[in-house]
């Protein structure tokens, strides 16, 4: 049945590519606005999935490579600019974030089960204290301005996210599909068989965390040259990152594309509830507990059911 | 003059902390789970105990109990609805329960906080004290309601002490801890020992959310940070480790409280972080951790 | 085997902590040689194993390969290097087909190659016709049977065609025709003049196959040779037969119950896909004491474990013609049928004395402590231990906690699983003595289940024979020299 299975996702998947192809000539500048977010929270969580999901590693800290990211790249423009490129800002970023995560995986990968996790969220923890601390470099609590964004019109940015989010999970999605996806499994499944196997089971970890850190710092540069700000609270906060992994989860482990998929379903769900207030926060929560518990697999998970049955 | 301020203070923060984090790393140590809905529980029973006391006028003392029951059936609900679910379940890998567990428990945290904040806003809510008034020692003026959260807090560590390690269920608890298999070939029901963890913590929890809303007030807005503290505790402890978080709790109020009076409040908990971290790559297992 | 050896393991010493679990081992396989590495659970034969994979790190000694050391390497250079190992548990990627599950083996430890070159489909294909796959070639692991899931082990192991194939317990949880599928696989291997190495619990499983083999026992060699030379030698057979037999059984007749108290009625246990206990039937009468022999991978324990409802099974277990299916492992225990399992399963950090007050934690204060007298007449020992951690005990005081543990509970029917094992002979004396005591001053029943015969045999009433996930012979122990030794080992 795998045929039918990956043809029925690939429909949907185009689908929606076309949907979110034709969607700014009819929805306004402020929904545009919001699906640009969607679309680099995609990203983040993507990112995560290829972490967690192929390389079995549960990093609780995916806020910690998105900060670095997002920070470095916003700092540079903040005290650079107009002489430095936003580009060049954003490489930065993501560059930043890459070596972040090998600071990160290198002592982590030598300790395995809940103290990785814990490693990491400590990570984040601390990234945090620093922003707060160092107020007079990363603008503090109040979050730091950039002078400079990337477009002010909601299209071109909408435009920007979308191709970002195709391309980057293009590549990881065929990344998680290529050989190292599949030696990345292996490793996540049994380690020593692994290592028995001939793999270099630390240097294909260390790889998917670089990769990971890659799209989650570029993801996390570009969007600050969106908002125009970066803040402990939209990058940084535990909060946002257990957002992300809940939106993983809830899409379906493992499918890197399911990952993107709960990530826009959490914002949208969240913004079609707004007129509920208080309320809005916690019926998403209820939803996403209850798939959770009854749909171990996610969305994914279902659709896939489905299409057995 | 300062250097009794921090003695006393950090005591009373740390009596706190100690108290919070002694129910969360018991429940990991003898079942595995690490509830990540702890600080939405704590909240949880001193909101209750506020809106008892406060905007239903039943008293602080009647306050204080229903507010202890609000963390008993917040506990008991954590684990009926987003722990042992997944803990039966047949759909999720073995392999994968922890993330599933921590996830759900996240998730249902944010209920319980959001729940809060739609029912009482998210205003801060200071819970009516038992003890008023403020006293003076060694020329320190202190309220007297943060000695009696440091007599509360340890009373209460003190008869949870004399649980586990002098009565029968305690000690089951206890062994169940150690090794769980060895207790079911005793004859004693592994479900019925988690019930108990779970009510063990559902009062501690209670009490220490209580004493914090008296002492420091609460919010929704607290609930993050007070699962973030336990957590950091219990690592540095050593996960699953009593004593270890004890110590853990003392380390970190001190390091806290001394940080906030004698650099900024601003670098607060810098030094406890730091310590984490090092004791995160230096002994991953914490300070006192068995394995 | 005129070749020189291709794989020489010289000093070989692994130590974990204060346990040493292999002790200056040395050994040779030439190319074209089956060596099988036999000895019981804790003889440090798996250590060996993981050591010359490096999955374990040797503390001392030498493993060369063609004269090349790679004591030390990390294992998947020792891979590279043309080692290859058969796992005995296996976790296959479960969302890959068979074919991608063996061409994962075949792709290249690079991190610029995205993907694998185009003869990888051809050599996957190859492999897998080579192992009989070659039907399930398209399917996913969890849809295979369990001889199809190890043939993929086999699969992967050999990939990458290893000089040195190492097996790990070959033909556990395998029917007679796939054995002899496995062996002839394995011979294959051998004729391609590669270096195999067999590691199994016993000699007889895997004498048809082996070109030699090495008996260890506490992390020490204790003999080698060709496969009936070894079953032939003294030590070996003190090792799992142990001495003379000696007798003194009650006949069943003896026992005036007419309903045994505990009936075993066919039951049947599957883990995963593996059947580790098919069609056993067994009963215990009131105050019998009956053993169940076997070696080590046999089934005892999951025959035990069924009985403790431990693990889900076919077939109905009674116990005073009551069916126990439905009731939770606890309540079992509760009703007077108490395992002491072969892994003890003490509390270490608590002391010898809350170890023995939580067994009794159903009694009232009085009858708990003229039960501890009790036990304390029975093991001296424990009385003076009464203070001191579990887990600082040595091997046997803790294995006579385990059972006076298991007693505080006033069991109607005692389950001892492999009490002996890992134990010097000294203990065994002062244990053996425990149990005639108990036989003979009380009117407990009790199930014991054993490797080692010269321990098992003398206390027993009857004796049931556990080979193979089956019983095979059944009963009086004074029968047991005549009728079922020849075919134990």
């Amino acid at each position: 049945m795998p045929a039918f299975v990956s043809s029925r996702l690939f429909w949907i998947g185009a689908l929606t590519v076309i949907v979110a192809l034709v969607l700014p000539t009819y929805v306004s500048g402020y929904v545009l606005g919001l699906l640009t977010v969607a679309y680099y929270t995609a990203v983040f969580a993507m990112s995560w999935d290829l972490l967690f999901g192929f390389a079995g590693e549960v990093n609780f800290g995916p806020t910690f490579l998105i900060g670095v990211g997002a920070y470095t790249a916003g700092i540079l423009d903040a005290h650079y600019s107009p002489g430095l490129s936003i580009w060049i800002c954003i490489a930065a970023g993501a560059l930043a974030a890459v070596v972040g995560g090998v600071i990160l995986a290198l002592p982590a990968l030598r300790v395995s089960g809940p103290y990785f996790g814990l490693t990491t969220l400590v990570a984040v923890l601390m990234l945090q204290n620093f922003i707060v601390v160092a107020a007079g470099l990363t603008g503090g609590e109040i979050g730091l301005a950039v002078p400079d964004v990337i477009s002010i019109d909601a299209k071109t940015n909408y435009w920007i996210a979308l191709g970002f989010m195709l391309v980057s999970g293009a590549i990881l999605f065929g990344l998680s599909r290529s050989a190292i996806g599949l030696i990345l499994q292996a490793s996540g499944q049994d380690k020593i068989q692994a290592g028995a196997l001939g793999f270099n089971v630390t240097k294909h970890k260390l790889a998917a965390f670089v990769v990971s850190a890659f799209f989650s710092g570029l993801a996390g540069a570009l969007m600050v040259f969106y908002m125009g700000t970066a803040s402990v609270s939209t990058f940084v906060d535990v909060g946002v990152g257990v957002q992300i992994i809940i939106a993983a989860v809830l899409g379906g482990r493992r499918t890197v594309i399911g990952a993107a998929i709960g990530a826009i379903f959490l914002i949208g769900m969240g913004e079609l509830l707004r007129p509920l207030g208080e309320l809005a926060t916690l019926i998403v929560s209820v939803i996403a507990l209850l798939v959770i518990l009854f749909f171990p697999d996610g969305f994914l998970g279902i659709i896939r059911g489905g299409a057995k049955a | 003059m300062l250097f009794w301020q921090i003695l006393i203070d950090g005591f009373a923060i740390s009596a706190l902390y100690a108290l919070g984090a002694t129910g969360f790393t018991l429940i990991f140590g003898v079942s595995g789970v690490l509830n990540l809905s702890h600080g939405a529980i704590m909240v949880g029973a001193a909101v209750a105990a506020w809106a008892a006391a406060g905007e239903f006028g039943t008293g602080p003392y009647m306050g204080a109990l229903i507010g202890i029951l609000a963390g008993l059936v917040l506990a008991f609900a954590t684990y009926f609805i987003a722990v042992r679910p997944i803990q039966r379940s047949r759909a999720i890998a073995e392999s994968e329960k922890e993330i599933f567990i921590l996830t759900a428990t996240l998730l249902w945290g944010i209920i319980i906080q959001e729940a809060i904040a739609y029912l009482f806003t998210n205003n801060a809510k200071t819970v009516l004290p038992i003890v008023e008034g403020v006293t003076t020692v060694f020329g320190v003026r202190t309220p007297r309601n943060e000695y009696f959260t440091a007599v509360i807090c340890w009373v209460a560590i003190g008869l949870l002490w004399f649980l586990v390690n002098r009565t029968r269920r305690g000690k089951s608890v206890m062994a169940a801890s150690m090794n769980p298999r060895g207790v079911t070939l005793l004859g004693i029901e592994l479900s019925s020992i988690y019930l108990t963890v779970w009510a063990i913590y559902g009062l501690l929890a209670g009490v220490a959310g209580i004493l914090l809303g008296m002492f420091l007030g609460v919010s929704s807005y607290s609930v993050g940070p007070l699962t973030a503290s336990a957590f950091s505790i219990v690592v540095l402890g050593g996960l699953g480790s009593v004593s270890g978080s004890l110590i853990a709790a003392y380390v970190v109020g001190y390091l806290e409280t001394g940080t906030a009076y004698l650099i900024s409040p601003a670098y607060r908990t810098i030094p406890a972080l730091l310590l984490l971290v090092v004791v995160m790559y230096l002994r991953p297992q914490g300070l006192f951790g068995r394995r | 085997m005129s070749a020189a050896p291709m794989l020489e393991v010289n000093g070989l010493t692994k130590r974990f902590g204060g346990l040493v679990a292999v002790k200056n081992l040395s050994f040779s396989i030439s190319p074209g040689e089956i060596l099988g590495l036999i000895g019981p659970n804790g003889s440090g034969k798996s250590t060996a194993m993981k050591s010359v994979m490096g999955v374990e790190r040797p503390t001392a000694g030498s493993v060369k390969l063609d004269g090349i050391e790679l004591s030390g390497l990390p294992s998947h250079r020792i891979a590279r290097m043309g080692v290859g190992l058969v796992f005995q548990h296996s976790r296959p990627l479960a969302r890959q087909t068979v074919l991608e599950n063996i061409k994962v083996a075949l792709l290249p430890d690079k991190l610029t190659r995205l993907f694998a070159d185009k003869d990888v489909d051809a050599r996957a294909r190859a492999i897998a016709e080579r192992v009989g796959l070659g039907g399930v070639i398209d399917r996913r692991p969890p849809t295979l049977a369990f001889a199809d899931l190890r043939r993929l082990e086999l699969a992967k192991a050999v990939a990458r065609s290893p000089k040195l194939v190492l097996v790990d317990e070959p033909f556990a949880g395998l029917t007679a025709s796939e054995v002899a599928d496995f062996s002839n696989l394995i011979r294959e291997f051998r004729d391609d003049g590669r270096a195999v190495l067999l590691v199994d619990h016993n000699v007889k499983s895997v004498s048809a196959l082996v070109d030699r083999v090495l008996a260890m026992y506490l992390g020490e060699k204790i003999a080698e040779g060709r496969a009936t030379e070894v079953m032939q030698n003294e030590t070996v057979r003190r090792v799992y037969l142990g001495g003379a037999l000696v007798s003194t059984a009650r006949p069943e007749a003896s026992f005036k119950d007419v309903t045994p108290a505990l009936q075993v009625d066919n039951v049947g246990v599957l883990y995963g896909k593996a059947q580790a206990l098919q069609d056993v039937s067994l009963h215990v009468h009131e105050g019998e004491f009956v053993s169940v022999v076997g070696l080590n991978g046999a089934g005892k324990t999951t025959l035990f474990n069924a009985i403790s409802g431990l693990v889900p099974y076919s077939g109905a277990v009674k116990w005073a013609g009551r069916n126990l299916a439905g009731g939770t492992a606890a309540q079992i225990a509760r009703d007077g049928i108490v395992q002491c399992p072969e892994t003890r399963e003490l509390f270490g950090d608590m002391t010898v004395r809350e170890n023995l007050e939580l067994g009794g934690n159903a009694l009232s204060d009085a009858e708990r402590g003229e039960r501890l007298e009790w036990l304390f007449g029975l093991f001296p020992i424990l009385k003076s231990r009464q203070p001191q951690l579990a887990r600082t005990l040595s091997g046997g005081e803790q294995q006579m906690l385990a059972i006076a543990r298991a007693l505080m509970m006033k069991p109607k029917l005692l389950i001892l699983d492999e009490p002996t094992l890992g134990l010097a002979p000294v203990i065994l004396e002062t244990l053996s003595k425990a149990l005639d005591r108990l036989r003979e001053t009380t009117k407990i029943t009790v199930l014991l289940g054993e490797q080692n015969v010269t321990f098992a045999l003398p206390h027993a009433d009857r004796v049931y024979v556990l080979d193979h996930a089956k019983i095979v012979w059944e009963g009086p122990p004074d029968r047991f020299e005549a009728e079922a030794a020849a075919n134990y080992l």
